[in-house]
């Protein structure tokens, strides 16, 4: 799959959300990308699941079966989580089953008899996870896919982007807290200023610094800086 | 076309479980007490049936609206992506309106056959206003979707281009040039003085080339406007 010179904004007078954008993706690649709040991952991954079309350049050979998980999950929608996966089912063509062994997977039969109002923010981004699995997708998109999920998911999900990856299919997630920095071969996107860098395959060098902030503002300072896209870590 | 009922039904399911469906099914039978709660005298079936199809086209532009703010947005990346392309998920939701409008509209021509008219009309007349009742919904359809959601983020903006637009419907279609518009108020008029059959093909190719202007229009913005 190829993006050639994609620019992307939403209306003809706003600013360039992506200029420019030139890309490569293998069958079988893992990419994560990573930017601050607003930088446009979002944008990006609707770019690449074909949501939005691009203003000026073009997308070619994405595979025909594209899962995408959006970053919060609509639960606002007068279905059951089991009603919900058999209707993405079948507008997906595939059987209403599916559905109920990824639910199986990840530990979500329980929440199937559950309206979809009623889940907690782990549960929804599990349902919208399974929906996103439903077909074997030959790309699968994951913005922000770890966001609120619980240990067990959360240790499934590279398993999961695994399979895919090895059964020939392309996977970008979106993360900021950088959750596949250990994923073999992943790729890495900094998506900053309108544009995409490929940090080509090798580790981004970093650096540690100690910030050293009072206990109550702890959280705050933490919460700050994984929404500007640095990864954190505490120290006793 | 087959393949996509399987979202043309998801998104009438939620509809249908949504309360919105209970504001422009109480505005239609508002619409039919107006209409209705005095007998129409033999003969004047036709007219009553062509001012139902023009005022209803608000009833169906409400419907169609509600039906596509139903949905929420990011439920709408979903559908597109399980749909295969965006313009599946936009053409599902169009069908998806006219589906809903076809029931609005077929209970509009009905009601009065059963308690309305004083006597029933001829069957060629029950046509035209069926007719009539096409081309209301079509309109409407197209209004509705040009004022939901995606196009017109905020409700009172949506809300005052679609009585708005409504309004500015009938009015052009009061002017001499009303005959190139929507012509809601030219069929009014044919259908009192019994010269509906001359216009109405005119009026048909009118009414449904600005609908499928606006259908189109719509879709077009929707590309940008997931």
């Amino acid at each position: 799959m190829r993006l050639s010179s994609v620019s992307f904004r939403y209306s003809r007078r706003g600013p360039w959300v992506l200029r420019d954008v030139g890309l490569v993706l293998e069958a079988g690649s893992v990419v994560e990308v990573t930017g601050r709040n607003g930088a446009g991952k979002s944008t990006l991954l609707r770019l690449l699941a074909g949501i939005v079309r691009p203003c000026r350049g073009s997308v070619t050979a994405r595979p025909p079966i594209v899962g995408y998980a959006p970053e919060v999950f609509p639960v606002d929608q007068p279905f059951t989580v089991a009603a919900y996966l058999a209707h993405m089912a079948r507008a997906r063509r595939v059987s209403p089953a599916s559905g109920t062994a990824l639910a199986e997977r990840l530990g979500a039969s329980h929440l199937l008899d559950r309206p979809l109002g009623d889940l907690s923010k782990g549960s929804a981004q599990k349902v919208g996870l399974i929906q996103s699995l439903l077909a074997p997708p030959g790309l699968l998109i994951l913005d922000e896919p770890f966001a609120g999920l619980d240990e067990q998911t959360r240790a499934e999900l590279p398993e999961i982007i695994g399979e895919v990856a090895s059964g020939g299919g392309t996977v970008v997630v979106s993360d900021h807290q950088n959750q596949l920095r250990s994923f073999p071969g992943a790729e890495h996107w900094l998506v900053a200023d309108a544009s995409v860098t490929v940090l080509d395959g090798e580790r981004v060098r970093r650096a540690v610094i100690e910030v050293i902030v009072g206990v109550e503002e702890a959280d705050e300072v933490e919460q700050k800086l994984r929404a500007d896209g640095y990864l954190t870590r505490r120290t006793a | 076309m087959i393949h996509h009922t399987a979202l043309i039904r998801f998104k009438l399911a939620a509809y249908a479980r949504s309360h919105r469906l209970l504001q422009p099914v109480i505005g239609l039978f508002v619409m039919m007490v107006i209409f209705y709660s005095t007998l129409v005298p033999p003969g004047k079936e036709l007219p009553s049936y062509a001012d139902s199809a023009g005022l209803l086209i608000i009833v169906f532009a409400w419907a169609a609206r509600g039906l596509l703010d139903t949905e929420p947005p990011a439920q709408r990346l979903i559908s597109a992506t399980s749909a295969g392309s965006p313009r599946r998920e936009v053409a599902a939701g169009l069908l998806a309106a006219l589906a809903v409008n076809l029931g609005l509209a077929a209970i509009a021509v009905v009601l009065p056959l059963l308690h309305g008219f004083a006597v029933t009309p001829p069957a060629g007349d029950v046509a035209r206003g069926a007719g009539l009742h096409l081309l209301g919904l079509s309109a409407g359809t197209a209004l509705g979707a040009l004022t939901s959601r995606p196009i017109l983020s905020s409700p009172a903006a949506s809300m005052l281009t679609l009585f708005g637009g409504y309004l500015a419907l009938l009015l052009a279609s009061l002017t001499p040039a009303g005959a190139f518009t929507v012509p809601v108020m030219p069929w009014m008029r044919a259908a009192n003085a019994g010269t509906l059959d001359e216009i109405l093909l005119p009026v048909t190719a009118a009414t449904l080339f600005w609908s499928a202007t606006g259908a189109a229009v719509y879709a077009r913005l929707r590309r940008t406007r997931p």
